[in-house]
């Protein structure tokens, strides 16, 4: 499942992982290391909204 | 000029771009049972407030009649015609038939009003002179088909009636085509009459063809006439299905209860299927299949009216932020309470109720604003029948945003969080000295104090003054929140600095679990936990920069101001997303997609809509932008900029950790032959932080934080649009239609960097940008602490460099 960054809109698909903060595709959103943040506006993942 | 009406305060447009305008139908005395007894017993003030409700529930336009029997309908009308335009921003539709009463309540109005209306019903005696009055005074007509026959029941009548109107309307008195609204009537086919199955049938077709036949003119119709008859829960959903159908056909104005529209799209397919056969006349038994699907419906409004206990229905008010009736309920709740327990015993504990949900993701930001409004307008109407308001047992908190930091949203939204839960508040303002926050809290000796600040220098200012605050020997807890704190920063660097409890609280729900903790003997400070792993610092991960980027092409060095910026389009640059979710607060939360889906078009989008027009209309969004194309080298972490002969020190911070980012890595030194840098200052005026300032200060919270919010983003739409106008100019982008789920992921060349953001925190870098743009010419100063006035701008740094992607230092 996406999810998207309430605080700019970035859109975190697993499929496609998050080069920014060298996460590699295939992760799941609940399965990001502990510490990752929004690499567009650095949020907490509490900020994010599940998308599908 | 597009065909407008307006008020003393605003225009809005006879024809929207997504129609119809609705125009307000609830003060009438025929129509509205408040509104027939607020006239019979001469209470202007409530006959006012009717017509400001209707306006707060999305009406453009306010059809004000005051015909009934045993009334002088020209002493009344000239009463409320003056009272209205100096109150209501929407404009007037005046609902009188007489000439007379025309013709003395039109000078009165300081707008261009819509007069309802003219007819034939007299052979067009009337429509004679009521025609000079609208010519005279500039006034657009409501046009009802009715001639010495009645009414027009069929299409050919409807049509043959507009035509002979039009002739003596347009040509006969000079009016314009578009000052002509037809109402071509419809009536209900909720009644089982025979010859009235087909009624929406015969509207909808002359609608059409007197559109095609008179082209330009305007049409308004009652649409709930169509469900005359029929239950409230079934003329909801019917009379907004053919309201969609109508404006299908081309009509542009309709007269409803705007609270009472339902979205299209959030009536079922069931439901629809249902309300078009009986629209349509598909088949003999529609009516009856209708009415036997709404039986088992439920009514809103009959279960209101239910004899829930009045307790209930108070708590049930402010849960559902409904203002409707609610001093009817406070009045008859004195009667069993004393004004102060309704307030500690009813609603106090229903507000408790608001903020477990909001805690629990159960409700949004929005709804609990609407509850604090509920729960404030109670309070303000009780306040008068108590003896003296009990403030010595209350726990009191003195809130301020730290000095240097303007911002104030964050502190208001405590204010009004806690203010509505019982307790003292004083609010003493933005870019407070420490000083006074002592001074202060002394004078008032309150019982806690709370912090507020968005800017990263707010944070170290924070920590400052705990050392000044334990200097001084306060002894109040302190609670800190604010964009850039984090609770380690607070648990590190500011409690240790005070002796007292010290507390982050990251929303205006977190200060209020802090002050119960308080009151409870619990509150503690803020501790942290070194964790195993710390957060992540993104950004591009490369190290080796291509050092071969040849400068781009631009068209000017130097700087240009920009006065005249299209403002519709920065609607398209809006980062809806942000808006919608972040700003607004209308979170998914909890709820499925289908249901999210649904909030959204219900709730968000007709908001939305709402704002948009009014940005478009109130003439608030001024949008300007300063900005320019400079010669610069790179030198270490500063970035050297001359222009005029003068040269300015841009110092960057880099990243301690690898990769080791600096922004003036991007550019070329001087060996490698210098490069060109963009610049832009952009803002959307300070009429916007005056419309916020009202709405604050009327307890309008819920519209406060979602006009707020809108006018940040559009400020930000603003950047994110001169940006791409930039990169166009540097030849690094051609010209496209705007991707703005692209541009929110950095989907272009090169990077937009806003001072004071993590990249470069450091807002001083304000100072040499002012100097090189002069913002003060599109009206944006710096205040001492480098901040820009108004809010509602933003600054960056445009670097072209394709590795240039955002980072925190």
């Amino acid at each position: 499942m996406r999810y998207i960054c309430t605080c700019c809109g970035y859109i975190y698909d697993p499929k496609e992982g998050d080069a920014m903060n060298k996460v590699a595709p295939g992760v799941a959103f609940e399965d990001l290391p502990q510490g990752w943040v929004c690499p567009l506006c650095y949020a907490t993942v509490d900020n994010f909204d599940p998308l599908d | 000029m597009k065909p407008s009406v307006s008020s003393l305060f605003q225009s809005v447009e006879l024809v929207q771009e997504i129609p119809p305008l609705l125009i307000g139908e609830r003060c009438n005395p025929n129509g509205s049972k408040a509104f027939r007894e607020a006239l019979l017993a001469d209470d202007w003030d409530v006959c006012l407030k009717l017509a400001l409700d209707q306006e707060a529930r999305g009406a453009q336009v306010l059809d004000l009649c005051v015909a009934y029997a045993g009334r002088d309908e020209l002493a009344d009308m000239v009463q409320l015609v003056k009272l209205c335009a100096g109150s209501c921003k929407a404009p007037l539709m005046l609902d009188s038939t007489s000439p007379d009463t025309l013709a003395t309540i039109l000078p009165l109005y300081p707008g261009r009003a819509i007069i309802n209306s003219i007819n034939l019903e007299d052979g067009g005696a009337n429509l004679d002179k009521i025609c000079q009055l609208a010519k005279k005074y500039g006034a657009a007509v409501v046009a009802l088909t009715i001639t010495e026959a009645g009414m027009a029941l069929t299409c050919a009548e409807k049509v043959a009636t507009a035509k002979q109107i039009y002739a003596l309307a347009v040509d006969k008195h000079g009016l314009r085509p578009q000052d002509i609204l037809f109402d071509l009537l419809t009536f209900t086919v909720g009644s089982g009459d025979e010859s009235m199955r087909d009624a929406a049938i015969q509207t909808l077709a002359a609608i059409k063809q007197v559109k095609h036949e008179l082209p330009g003119v305007g049409f308004t119709l009652g649409i709930s006439n169509i469900s005359f008859g029929l239950r409230p829960v079934a003329r909801k959903v019917l009379n907004s299905v053919f309201l969609h159908e109508a404006i299908a056909a081309g009509l542009t104005t309709a007269i409803v209860d705007a609270a009472k529209v339902l979205p299209y799209a959030a009536i079922s397919e069931e439901d629809r299927t249902l309300c078009l056969n009986l629209l349509f006349n598909r088949s003999a038994g529609a009516l009856m299949e209708f009415i036997d699907h709404f039986e088992l419906a439920k009514d809103e409004v009959e279960e209101d009216d239910a004899d829930t206990l009045l307790e209930e229905q108070l708590r049930h008010k402010v849960l559902k932020g409904d203002k409707e009736g609610l001093e009817d309920l406070l009045i008859e709740l004195r009667g069993r309470w004393q004004p102060l327990d309704i307030i500690n015993s009813l609603l106090v504990p229903s507000m408790r109720e608001v903020g477990e949900l909001f805690g629990r993701g159960e409700l949004l930001l929005p709804f609990v604003l609407q509850s604090a409004e509920v729960m404030k307008k109670s309070v303000a109407f009780l306040e008068p029948y108590m003896d003296k308001i009990e403030d010595d047992g209350r726990t009191s908190i003195l809130l301020a945003t730290v000095a240097g930091d303007v911002h104030d949203i964050g502190k208001n939204l405590v204010d009004i969080i806690l203010t509505n839960n019982g307790y003292q508040v004083h609010n003493i303002g933005i870019k407070v000295p420490a000083e006074e926050i002592i001074n202060k809290a002394r004078e008032l000796n309150v019982d806690v104090i709370g912090l507020s600040g968005l800017l990263v220098k707010s944070a170290l200012l924070m920590k400052e003054n705990m050392s000044q605050f334990q200097a001084v020997g306060l002894t109040q807890p302190v609670l800190l929140g604010g964009a850039a704190l984090t609770p380690k920063f607070v648990a590190q660097d500011c409690v240790p600095n005070y002796l007292q409890p010290v507390v982050y609280c990251a929303d205006a729900f977190a200060g209020l679990k802090a002050i119960r903790e308080f009151e409870a003997g619990k509150l503690v400070s803020t501790s942290w936990q070194p964790a195993t792993v710390t957060a992540n610092r993104p950004g591009p991960q490369q190290e080796l920069l291509d050092r071969s980027m040849q400068p781009p092409a631009v068209p000017f060095l130097g700087r240009r101001s920009v006065l005249d910026v299209d403002a519709e389009k920065l609607f398209t640059y809006l980062n809806e997303a942000a808006l919608f979710r972040g700003r607004w607060g209308y979170r998914r939360g909890k709820l499925s997609k289908e249901d999210y889906a649904e909030l959204n078009e219900k709730t968000v989008q007709p908001l939305f809509q709402r704002l948009k027009t009014q940005a478009l209309t109130e003439g608030w969004l001024q949008p300007k932008v300063s900005y320019g194309y400079f010669s610069c080298v790179s030198e270490g972490d500063n970035l050297l900029v001359t222009t005029e002969g003068q040269q300015y020190d841009f110092s960057f911070p880099r990243q301690a950790a690898s990769p080791g980012l600096c922004i003036a890595d991007y550019f070329r030194t001087a060996a490698e032959g210098g490069d060109t840098v963009g610049f832009f200052v952009v803002s959307i005026g300070a009429e916007l932080a005056e419309r916020t300032k009202e709405l604050y200060q009327s307890d309008n919270y819920h519209d406060y934080l979602m006009l707020h919010g809108l006018g940040v983003e559009l400020t930000d739409a603003l950047a994110e649009y001169w940006h791409e106008q930039m990169r166009i100019e540097m030849g690094i982008q051609q010209p496209q239609i705007a991707d703005i789920q692209a541009y929110v992921a950095q989907g272009y060349q090169g990077s937009r960097y806003g001072f004071g953001y993590p990249s470069c925190p450091d807002l001083e870098a304000h100072r040499p940008l002012f100097a090189m743009l002069k913002a003060e010419e599109i009206g944006v100063t710096l205040t001492e602490s480098c901040e820009m006035v108004p809010e509602m701008s933003t600054s960056a740094i445009i670097v072209h460099h394709p590795q240039a992607k955002y980072f925190a230092v």
